[in-house]
């Protein structure tokens, strides 16, 4: 039976006003709301689906964040057999490297046939998950996925591109694929349903000593946009606009 | 002097006739009762146990007023006046031939003026039983209402009681004919007919042998008809009054049951008929297929999936086509019979708007709208809910509203009112506002809640809001059928409530209104005073807290909102509050208990619309602006400003009518 492993995080609510926290390179936690990342959402009801059509086995690996055992116990209520909660120091936020160090040595441990993941996530300043972990576990990364089918030891995956063209790609497991739509919307797990989930299902821990943000980004000042008329517009044809684009970036230095 | 003739005419020399009309009827009752246990014994085989059987004297009361009197039958006037003609004539010959057996064998009483009154009364009661008749007969074959089901069934059994009843008369006249007794008067109606017989000169012997054989006939047709009852249309005859008898006492058309439990504490989502209760499959049978459900019933009109009528008689149908494969496999193999999504479409059940017109009009009670929140629940279970819905439920869940706006921002439309409203978690307070979602979130109505909250500072009202402490009241998620949504709602409001100090809630949503007076109390420990805004504006005008500095002169109609007037009956306050402004009310050929549903209740304001004809708040608007004279469309609950302010432009009303809230009237008056 394929074992699938879905990896999820949470980020922030964009429907609450973001602050920046007094040092200024990142986001004020307090005031911060955390929401299942979408793209994740869509990754476990992928799984889900593929469980549903293939009888895969479907395991759910998520960080210790403020409110993941919600979205766990959810995860479970839809049909994922196994939930484990990466426990480490998690609540003021890793990057996506880090992230990705710590699921991927999970991940050996647990050897899962396919990995499913979001293809982004609105806090991804060091570039998404999937491909870092396909990297660190040595697997074939496909992404912006909207489509997996099951043959064997095979995955036809669908990829969508810019411009509406989609194609049709043959994957050899185990690899790692970035999901940006399920082929269905996630499903509607009544709150009683997650409710008796939190009674029958258990939720698996494992620690998580030393995160290893190495890699990532160093965030010298994060501030929210300021309005402001700086924008200049270019007019002209293609070439005019790339020529004075470029007279711009040495202007200012940045070529 | 007088006296009763028993088996006038009737040879006796088959032997004595009481023997042989008593076995026939004793056979024909007991198949009737033999043929009805069949069928009743299905309610219970099939269908889950409930207990219906405490208050009796109430249920005996309820079967008097609704199945001897009648009064909801009588609600309509033609079809009330038909039914119950028949009906009380059928009455009065069971209690005669009831009386008949007792003179014969117990106690002889029926001579003289007693037997006068007696034949005179039966009499009357064929002539009353032969209008009826008429009119069932016009109705049915002339008038043809859509809503009627036209089968042979309903004929046959028209046919049948008439044939009856006409057998009985001819048997008189044929036997006044003959006597022509001094008291013939005393039987008018037999009289008349006798002289028909004297007028063309029939014999004594012709007479007497047409006698014997109506009679015959007359006692052969009574016996077939009992017979037949069970499995007739004529049954409701015995399953609405059990159905009146055993309707629902233990709570308010506003509060819904909770979700049943099995013997071993599991919950039940109805899916196949074996989830229902044996009260929900005597529903189906007690149907008479009248069709009052289907005419008051708004998502009916508006062209969608739904018809009551067709809803409670897909339960009739599923029960008499797989009761028997649902109790040879115990009703809970995976492959016994479904009825959700199979004989009763999801659709179907997506359109009510739980308004209640249907239970309300219903002559045999019906509870409809339980039944139908019961199969709502299995739907969210099993996740099959539309996108739209499944978006609102998603933040409700998350953010507490329906707009999925965060917490922080529901008392935002307060942040210009000045003084500042109290925080009634923090502070105590008189009256505790429950503003809900619409008032709070909605851009539309920002500026009609700060009216009212502008009303009850000038009215020196002592109160406040529970800022981000509220949330949805759930009323509609209930209804919706996410059970346990509303009860994590219905705690997060408990906590924040209990924690405040106050004396009386008040809240401008109907459907707020309704959840906090009937269902928070059986999930709380504490009853609380609830008070719609209009019944408290009403108060406040006549305690002269609110004076009106003038007259506003419009013409207006109200609309009743569902959940105010039907589930509330609040049907005079708001009236007395907008006379109390100056404005003269028309009213809508639809009011009050008629009243049309906007269509957004029941969850359906967060729903995919789907294919409609004419949506309900446009009817409804049609049906305002036909009155004469009226240019202002007055509403009580906050949906409806939103509704009715849409189905205006739809309509392409503008010039002809606007839509205002209570209070904007109150507020202009001041
Ligand atoms: S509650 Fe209203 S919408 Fe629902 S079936 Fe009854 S009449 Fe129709
Ligand atoms: S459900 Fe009630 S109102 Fe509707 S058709 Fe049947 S008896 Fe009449």
């Amino acid at each position: 039976m394929t074992h699938i492993l879905v990896t999820a995080k949470l980020v922030p609510d964009l429907v609450e006003e973001l602050e920046i926290a007094e040092s200024g390179t990142a986001l004020d936690m307090t005031w911060l709301r955390l929401i299942i990342n979408e793209f994740d959402d869509h990754a476990i009801e992928q799984a889900i689906i593929l469980k549903e059509r293939s009888g895969c086995e479907v395991t759910v690996i998520a960080p210790d964040q403020e409110g993941m055992d919600d979205v766990l116990f959810t995860a479970a209520a839809k049909g994922a057999d196994r939930i484990i909660k990466l426990v480490g120091d998690f609540e003021e936020g890793v990057n996506n490297h880090a992230l990705a160090r710590t699921l991927a040595a999970s991940t050996k441990e647990i050897g899962p046939d396919l990995i499913l993941t979001g293809v982004q996530g609105n806090d991804d300043f060091d570039g998404s998950v999937g491909p870092y972990l396909a990297e660190y576990l040595g697997m074939t990364y496909v992404g912006y996925v909207a489509g997996v089918t099951l043959e064997g030891d095979k995955a036809i995956v669908h990829k969508e591109y810019p411009g509406g063209l989609i194609a049709e790609l043959e994957v050899t497991l185990p690899a790692v694929l970035g999901i940006q739509a399920a082929e269905q919307p996630p499903r509607y797990v009544a709150v009683s349903k997650v409710r008796q989930m939190m009674k029958e299902a258990s939720i698996d821990e494992v620690d998580v000593l030393d995160l290893d943000p190495s890699g990532g980004l160093e965030i010298s000042s994060m501030y929210l946009p300021e309005a402001a008329e700086r924008a200049e517009m270019l007019d002209g044809d293609e070439e005019e606009i790339a020529a004075r684009l470029v007279e711009i970036f040495k202007e200012i230095g940045v070529v | 002097m007088p006296e009763r003739v028993n088996y006038w005419g009737i040879p006796h020399e088959w032997g004595p006739p009481e023997l042989y009309v008593y076995t026939i009827m004793f056979l024909a009752g007991f198949i009737m009762l033999f043929r009805f246990y069949k069928q009743a014994s299905l309610w219970w085989k099939v269908g889950r146990p409930e207990p219906r059987w405490d208050k009796l004297h109430i249920r005996f009361w309820k079967f008097i007023q609704y199945a001897i009197v009648q009064t909801k039958v009588l609600n309509e006037r033609y079809p009330g006046v038909m039914h119950v003609t028949i009906a009380w004539a059928y009455f009065i010959f069971f209690l005669g031939t009831a009386l008949a057996t007792i003179h014969d064998h117990f106690f002889e009483f029926l001579f003289g003026n007693a037997l006068f009154a007696y034949k005179f009364v039966l009499d009357i009661f064929t002539v009353v039983f032969l209008v009826g008749a008429g009119m069932a007969i016009y109705r049915r074959y002339a008038q043809k209402p859509k809503r009627l089901t036209l089968d042979p069934g309903f004929t046959r059994s028209l046919v049948m009681v008439t044939v009856i009843v006409i057998g009985g008369l001819l048997t008189e006249s044929f036997r006044l004919a003959v006597d022509q007794p001094a008291w013939a008067w005393s039987s008018p109606a037999g009289w008349i007919v006798a002289q028909l017989w004297i007028a063309i000169g029939a014999s004594d012997t012709s007479l007497i042998n047409w006698h014997l054989g109506i009679w015959t006939f007359h006692l052969l047709t009574v016996a077939g008809t009992i017979i037949t009852l069970p499995v007739g249309t004529l049954l409701h005859g015995l399953t609405g009054p059990l159905n009146m008898f055993f309707a629902k006492l233990d709570r308010p058309t506003g509060e819904l049951a909770p979700i049943p439990l099995t013997a071993a504490g599991d919950q039940v989502f109805a899916s196949k008929l074996s989830d229902l209760t044996w009260k929900q499959l005597l529903d189906g049978d007690a149907c008479t297929e009248c069709g009052r459900c289907q005419d008051a019933c708004p998502a009916y009109a508006a062209g969608t999936p739904l018809n009551p009528k067709e809803l409670i008689l897909s339960i009739r149908d599923a029960l008499r086509a797989d009761a028997a494969a649902v109790i040879g496999g115990n009703g809970d193999t995976p492959d016994s019979p479904t009825l959700v999504g199979d004989k009763i479409k999801e659709e179907v059940l997506w359109s009510c708007t739980t308004c209640g017109a249907c239970v309300d009009v219903c002559p045999v009670l019906i509870e409809h709208v339980d039944t139908i929140v019961d199969m709502r629940r299995y739907l969210v279970m099993e996740g099959a809910i539309d996108a739209e819905l499944q978006g609102a439920l998603a933040n409700l869940g998350r953010y507490g509203n329906s707009f999925g706006k965060s917490d922080r921002m529901r008392a935002r439309w307060a942040k210009g009112v000045d003084p500042k409203i109290k925080d009634a978690g923090r502070e105590p307070v008189d009256y505790l506002w429950f503003v809900g979602d619409y008032a709070s979130y909605s851009p539309t109505l920002t500026e009609i809640t700060q009216q009212t909250a502008d009303v009850f500072q000038k009215a020196d009202l002592d109160f406040g809001i529970l800022y981000k402490g509220e949330n949805h009241a759930g009323n509609d998620v209930r209804r919706v059928g996410e059970e346990g949504l509303f009860e994590m709602l219905v705690e997060k409001n408990l906590k924040a409530l209990s924690r405040s100090d106050f004396k009386t809630i008040v809240t401008t949503d109907p459907h707020s209104y309704n959840a906090l007076k009937h269902e928070y109390a059986s999930n709380g420990n504490g009853e609380w005073h609830v008070l719609h805004y209009s019944q408290l504006l009403d108060q406040l005008i006549a305690s002269g807290q609110i004076k009106f500095s003038k007259k506003l002169g419009y013409k207006v109609t109200y609309h009743d909102p569902c959940y105010l007037g039907r589930y509330n009956g609040i049907y005079d306050a708001p009236r007395r509050v907008i006379e109390a402004t100056g404005c003269e009310i028309v009213e809508m050929p639809r009011n009050r208990d008629k009243g049309l549903c906007c269509g957004a209740g029941g969850g359906r304001i967060w729903m995919e619309e789907g294919e409609v004809t004419e949506r309900p708040s446009e009817s409804r608007i049609h049906e305002a602006v036909a009155l004469n004279g009226v240019d202002i469309f007055v509403v009580a609950c906050p949906k409806d400003i939103t509704m009715y302010a849409d189905a205006v432009k739809t309509t392409g009303q503008e010039e002809n009518i606007v839509v205002k809230d209570l209070i904007e009237l109150v507020h202009e008056a001041m």
